[in-house]
């Protein structure tokens, strides 16, 4: 029997701590705001950007977590946009929660358009971590994940956080690595609105780590597979494209 | 459609009145207390919490009879759609959207027919929402949790879609606004009177795994007052028709009565069934707006049928006002 009797992870939270919680889980509501609001992205990067993507065959059946390298706010929806049917529904951004829920009505669209979870920079606390982690494994996510923790201001990648391991080291869980080309020139940090660009998406092979133990060293060694997974598609050379 | 003015009868006029008088004499009561420091800080807190949110309730719950038809139904019609949100996030059904959604869909058909005052469509809806909600998800192929699934969406359309919207058909009627006005203010009534029983008399509790507070004497309380008032009520409304005969009136107060009791009781077991206290955090003070509304889903349709039967609901008005035909 798949269905369990189990109220929301969010039931008795009052409504403005249920936009900002970890345990946030769609209804019908938000998944029909997500949906067209992921249409309107779609025609937006196709119009505005021209997206080209590669290695949509990568992607798995969720759970999984997509990384890449982050230089603009266009990467996030970026990532969130190429994603198809139950991988798109299940898809959280975790998102700067200083930037993003800062207030209600940025919450809200926050909460219910992007399906973004708040990450609090330089106060996540290690139960949040666990939540992120448990969440990702029973209820078969899919996070979008930026693990230099920060926009690079100058559009070169740094060196990975071990945050990403927290969530993936021991468990079976695949991370698909992707470098992301032309963010920083159409919207760079310092920008205000995005401009047109060309943007290219590469998707490379899922990465698993349930061979890495679940401790510092183990999160470490994660954090810099990754790290290389996603430079060694930065040095390969563009291979055909599909649109976006 | 023949429209009467707002406070053409009586009983309109005597409710509203009621209503707002027991509204000024708690908050003088809890003022006094307040002034004179009587009964603890938690207590008067409480009480004021309660109090406000009666405030803001019973402008919601009457404002919308007061102003017209369309007004009834489309407050119901949220108040169904806020009942399903809070049961499907209690139960775990939203994560069948599917379901949910065609449960969305029944409700919004199901207070349509009650615009377009078309009946046949109305009933018509019961089976054949039912219906698409069983093959709903069989194209989905996924037999596992089927039978829970399709269950608790079918649970949920009888409640809150084609139980509720019997208050929706009501307002079809040119005489509705009494008649509304004494199911919404008897049923929530019969709480504070099954509450008030309680601690006055006390004894033996009624049934103490499913609402531990709940007391016989409480019950029975509640059913005696309940059962009077509605009585008293209806011979006023409906004198002159079949049902003004004192032991239909009984009857039908006692309908009201035990549907009330039994709505809450059944709420009652859906929490504790679950785990869960309030199905919900938007009322403060009473939870959810299942917590306060849980008595009004078993009346509605008992009551819309009773007085059906005896003298029914806008038979000389025009039907089909949307759809024509």
């Amino acid at each position: 029997m798949e269905f369990h009797l189990r109220p929301a992870r969010d039931h008795g939270l009052k409504p403005e701590d249920r936009l900002r919680s970890l345990s946030r889980e769609r209804g019908l509501g938000s998944l029909v705001l997500g949906r067209l609001w992921r249409a309107g992205l779609r025609g937006y990067l196709a119009a505005f950007h021209r997206l080209e993507v590669t290695g949509r065959e990568n992607l798995p059946e969720p759970p999984f977590v997509l990384i890449a390298n982050h230089c603009s706010h266009l990467d996030a929806l970026t990532l969130s946009g190429v994603l198809r049917g139950e991988a798109a529904r299940r898809a959280h951004a975790l998102a700067a929660g200083d930037t993003f829920f800062s207030s209600t009505l940025s919450s809200v669209f926050a909460a219910y358009a992007v399906n973004a979870l708040p990450v609090w920079r330089k106060r996540t606390r290690s139960g949040e971590l666990a939540t992120l982690r448990e969440r990702l494994v029973e209820d078969r996510l899919v996070y979008i994940l930026f693990p230099e923790g920060t926009r690079a201001r100058d559009g070169v990648m740094t060196a990975f956080q071990p945050g990403i391991g927290v969530l993936v080291a021991g468990t079976s869980v695949p991370v698909v690595p992707c470098h992301l080309e032309g963010c920083h020139a159409a919207w760079p940090a310092h920008r205000r609105w995005p401009r047109p660009g060309r943007l290219r998406l590469s998707i490379g092979a899922p990465l698993t780590f349930a061979d890495q133990p679940a401790s510092r060293a183990g999160w470490e060694a994660t954090a810099r597979r990754c790290e290389d997974a996603v430079r060694a598609l930065m040095a390969r050379p563009a291979g055909p494209m599909s649109a976006g | 459609m023949t429209r009467l003015g707002t406070f053409d009868h009586p009983v309109t006029v005597a409710i509203v009145a009621a209503a707002a008088g027991v509204i000024a004499i708690a908050v003088a009561v809890i003022g006094v207390m307040t002034v004179t420091g009587r009964g603890t800080p938690e207590l008067r807190r409480e009480l004021w919490l309660r109090t406000g949110s009666w405030c803001l309730l019973l402008p919601m719950m009457m404002g919308p009879v007061l102003l017209g038809r369309e007004w009834v139904i489309g407050a119901v019609t949220l108040l169904g759609l806020a009942c399903l949100r809070e049961f499907d996030r209690a139960t775990g059904l939203f994560r069948e959207p599917l379901i949910t959604g065609i449960v969305v869909l029944g409700i919004l058909f199901a207070n349509f027919a009650a615009l377009d005052h078309w009946y046949g469509f109305f009933v018509a809806l019961w089976p054949l929402t039912v219906g698409v909600i069983v093959i709903g998800t069989i194209p989905q192929d996924r037999p596992a949790g089927y039978v829970q699934r399709t269950a608790l969406g079918i649970f949920a359309y009888m409640l809150f879609g084609a139980g509720l919207a019997h208050l929706s058909y009501m307002a079809n009627d040119p005489n509705y606004r009494p008649i509304l006005l004494m199911l919404l203010t008897t049923v929530a009534l019969s709480d504070v009177a099954a509450f008030a029983f309680g601690k006055l008399i006390g004894g033996p509790k009624l049934v103490p795994a499913t609402s531990p507070n709940k007391s016989i004497s409480g019950a029975v309380g509640a059913f005696c007052v309940t059962t009077l008032l509605v009585a008293g009520l209806s011979s006023l409304i409906f004198g002159g028709t079949p049902m003004a005969q004192a032991h239909w009136l009984l009857v039908f107060g006692a309908i009201v009565a035990i549907g009330a009791q039994a709505g809450d009781l059944m709420l009652s077991s859906i929490k504790r069934d679950i785990g869960i206290k309030d199905m919900g955090t938007i009322l403060p003070g009473h939870g959810g707006v299942l917590d306060r509304f849980n008595s009004l889903l078993l009346v509605a349709p008992a009551a819309f049928h009773f007085i059906g039967y005896f003298v029914g609901f806008g038979l000389n008005q025009p039907t089909r006002l949307i759809t024509g035909g």
